[in-house]
């Protein structure tokens, strides 16, 4: 039963996908897609998602489609503002270093979601992360500090306490 | 010594550019079409005028590469198939021994965006299977598309991952040599119902021809399927899918288990 819902999930996936990808959705889409997603969804139904219940779940996707609005428009802009200013000043003031972080989550997921927001933000990327010590080492384009409980909260304490609420 | 090297330097520009300023009305293509290509573009999808020629499918490279080349890419697919059976007789001692544990793989990030891409990858090699007779694309793309899948399993967790998960090379030789055979079966289908009903028809045939009145069916239900073409596309996909992982795996596995014993 479990599987089967799993697959499910899988199922809506590929579907989407498939559909997106083939530009129409005539008989002859729906039908291949279909039988297509079904096949994907049992194979893949061991992969992909661990506990189903939380992709039907609304609130997380109402968190997810706050933190996407969040993101892409306040945090993005930020780092892409503050980047540039670094890029046009005529003293070039940079300070990098690798600074070495903790996080708090979990779930493949949110630790995936955390450190892919912390790189595709200007300025910061995730070099190498440790799960065994829970530490993320990321590249600081102007490290303000290298003490890891500072940096944490300077780079991306936000971002996990969003990451917590979409994917714990 | 500087100096040759300048003036090797500035020939070979001055060449290309040359090449490119002579070459420049055949590089852009001329807005006349030849006869043959022509001929090949009123007949692909053309039920009415041309109804002995036509393939019934309005993607025309389709139509050439299975239905008026078909003989030639049965060939190609065969011979790609002889390539991957002496692959695997070279690399057959090595594989005989299995990888004991899955290797460590990439970080969790990478890992974990692996397994969202996974059945998105496959679905999109899918589609452009299942759409090779209407859009460009078909079967050996599809399944060039489903094989980048096993690639990245190799890179991101380990050879030995998917032959712990059962994906072996038997396996997908397996599924490799049913291709074929379903590429073999779609192109004597219309010649065997020929015999049948002692009827006249050809090996290879896809539409009716003047001299052989049986058809493939061009629709099923509404759903334009190009007759043969359809089936060539499916079964060139799983056969295509499953030849470039055969080769993958035999590859990083012979490597894998050579470094490991060098050790």
């Amino acid at each position: 039963m479990r599987r089967v819902s799993r697959g499910f999930i899988v199922f809506i996936l590929a579907f989407t996908v498939y559909v997106v990808y083939t530009g129409s959705i005539s008989g002859y889409d729906i039908v291949t897609g279909v039988i297509v997603s079904a096949v994907i969804g049992a194979l893949f139904s061991n992969i992909v998602v661990e506990k189903p219940i939380k992709v039907v779940d609304p609130r997380r996707w109402l968190h997810l489609l706050v933190y996407a609005l969040l993101y892409f428009t306040y945090y993005e802009a930020k780092a892409h503002i503050d980047v540039i200013r670094r890029i046009l000043h005529p003293k070039l003031p940079v300070n990098p270093a690798i600074v070495e972080a903790p996080y708090r989550i979990e779930s493949d997921f949110a630790i995936t979601a955390v450190a892919n927001s912390i790189t595709n933000t200007p300025g910061t990327v995730v070099v190498d992360i440790d799960p065994s010590k829970k530490n993320f080492y990321i590249h600081w384009i102007s490290a303000k500090t290298l003490d890891p409980l500072e940096a944490r909260r300077e780079i991306f304490e936000t971002f996990e306490k969003h990451a917590k609420r979409i994917f714990e | 010594m500087r100096l040759v090297e300048v003036i090797v330097l500035i020939s070979t520009v001055l060449a290309v550019a040359l090449l490119i300023t002579v070459g420049f009305e055949h590089l852009v293509p001329s807005e006349r079409v030849r006869p043959v290509a022509e001929f090949y573009l009123n007949a692909t999808y053309n039920q009415y005028e041309l109804r002995n020629y036509t393939a019934m499918s309005p993607e025309a490279v389709t139509a050439i590469v299975w239905d008026f080349r078909g003989l030639d890419t049965l060939f190609e697919t065969s011979v790609f198939y002889l390539a991957l059976i002496a692959g695997l007789a070279l690399t057959r001692g090595l594989l005989l021994e299995r990888a004991e544990k899955s290797g460590h793989g990439l970080s969790i990030i990478v890992r974990t965006v692996t397994r969202i891409t996974a059945p998105m990858i496959v679905a999109v090699g899918a589609s452009i299977g299942l759409h090779g007779h209407l859009t460009p694309g078909g079967g050996f793309q599809g399944g060039s598309v489903i094989a980048v899948l096993p690639m990245v399993v190799i890179v991101v967790f380990s050879a030995s991952f998917l032959v712990i998960k059962g994906v072996t090379t038997t396996k997908l030789l397996v599924v490799r040599s049913l291709g074929l055979t379903g590429i073999g079966l779609t192109a004597i289908a219309v010649f065997l119902v020929g015999i049948t009903l002692h009827m006249p028809a050809y090996v290879f045939q896809n539409m009716a021809k003047p001299d052989a009145q049986i058809s493939m069916p061009y629709s099923v239900a509404g759903a334009l399927i190009s007759g043969t073409l359809w089936f060539f596309n499916i079964f060139e996909m799983f056969a295509v899918a499953a030849g470039f992982s055969i080769a993958f795996i035999a590859l990083m596995l012979a490597r894998t288990l050579e470094s490991s014993r060098g050790e």
